[in-house]
């Protein structure tokens, strides 16, 4: 019985996980180690972000309601000219990236948005070349309930582009 | 000289991702045979593998130098992620031998009917035969693995043994 499991045993006696299972295990491990970095790095830009910068608040109108006095006119032939508000400038945002690992659930929060060098990008897997990374890039940061940072993700508009 | 378990394990707490990697290419390989002979499946000894180590990745704290060798940890996690895929598989078919093992000449084939003898034991005998007569455990790792006395396991392996040789019909036994 014994030299039946022997043979057993020395036939295995080369046999292991195959490669993918380390590479996924490296990267599980990178990820984990960013996280646990990243949500001081991001907290401490938002508290100088919001201690620095005035978020301006959106204003009120009030509006009066009107009801009109004559008759409704019948639609002109040719569309009416309407001044239209120059658009901001277009953005676009990268998906959010999460900062924490098991986080609570999260019921509300805030959005701030804040400037970061490029740098910050990479440590959460977006690629940036080396000869940037030193520039500021802008990012909105969800803090949460509890007032951690817990997730982030990046601007580009027509000046800033990550 | 060789950094031990341990030393690879602070080092990967304070995030060496080389310490990592050398621990696990120093114990992947007995965790991944421990689950692959218990299950005969290739596809889970890789799961368990890799859950292994990443239940070491996320639940290092757990693990007390003072309660036994980081290997013995790795088999401990191994072992109830194996026993929970068996219990929700049950598909590894009774075994119960061929006429004579020795008209199956090539050691090939010995060892496979070998193996599929291993794992139609149950699980409580299976994983003593595993641990103590393939993988050459100490009956008192074994014991912290299995998380029982070491009488318990010196009685389930020699059980194991003997209805092992009966499936196998070995012939001094017959």
């Amino acid at each position: 019985m014994k030299e039946l499991l022997r043979a057993l045993a020395e036939s295995d006696r080369e046999k292991e996980a195959p490669p993918e299972v380390e590479v996924r295990l490296r990267a599980a491990f990178r990820r984990k180690h960013r996280r646990r970095v990243w949500p001081y790095f991001a907290a401490a830009a938002a508290v100088a972000t919001v201690l620095l910068i005035r978020i301006p608040k959106p204003q009120t109108m009030e509006i009066a309601v009107v009801t009109p006095s004559v008759p409704v006119l019948p639609v002109a032939e040719k569309p009416i000219a309407v001044h239209q508000k120059r658009r901001p400038p277009r953005e676009i945002v990268t998906e959010f990236y999460p900062l924490m690992e098991d986080p609570m659930p999260f019921e509300n929060g805030e959005l701030l948005r804040v400037s970061l060098p490029a740098a910050a990008m990479r440590s959460v897997g977006v690629p940036v070349s080396e000869d940037r990374l030193t520039e500021m890039v802008q990012a909105d940061v969800l803090v949460g309930q509890e007032g951690l940072a817990r997730a982030i993700r990046f601007v580009n508009t027509s000046s800033n582009r990550p | 000289m060789q950094p031990t378990d341990y030393e690879l394990l602070v080092g990967m707490l304070a995030g060496d991702e080389e310490a990592f990697t050398a621990l696990y290419r120093r114990r992947q390989g007995p965790v991944y045979r421990f689950a692959l002979q218990m299950t005969g499946n290739v596809v889970i000894a890789e799961d368990v593998t890799q859950e292994v180590f990443m239940a070491l990745l996320s639940k290092t704290a757990k693990y007390d130098p003072a309660r036994g060798s980081l290997a013995s940890f790795l088999y401990g996690v191994a072992r109830n992620l194996v026993l929970r895929r068996i219990e929700k598989t049950a598909e590894i078919e009774d075994y119960a031998g061929p006429e004579d093992i020795l008209d199956d000449l090539t050691r090939r084939e010995t060892v496979e009917n070998v193996r599929r003898a291993v794992l139609s034991l149950p699980p409580v005998y299976r994983e003593a035969v595993v641990l103590c007569d393939i993988n050459d455990t100490s009956y008192e790792e074994a014991a912290r693995v299995l998380d029982c006395p070491i009488g318990t396991v010196r009685s389930r392996l020699n059980r194991g043994r003997s209805m092992l040789a009966q499936k196998l019909a070995v012939r001094s036994s017959v």
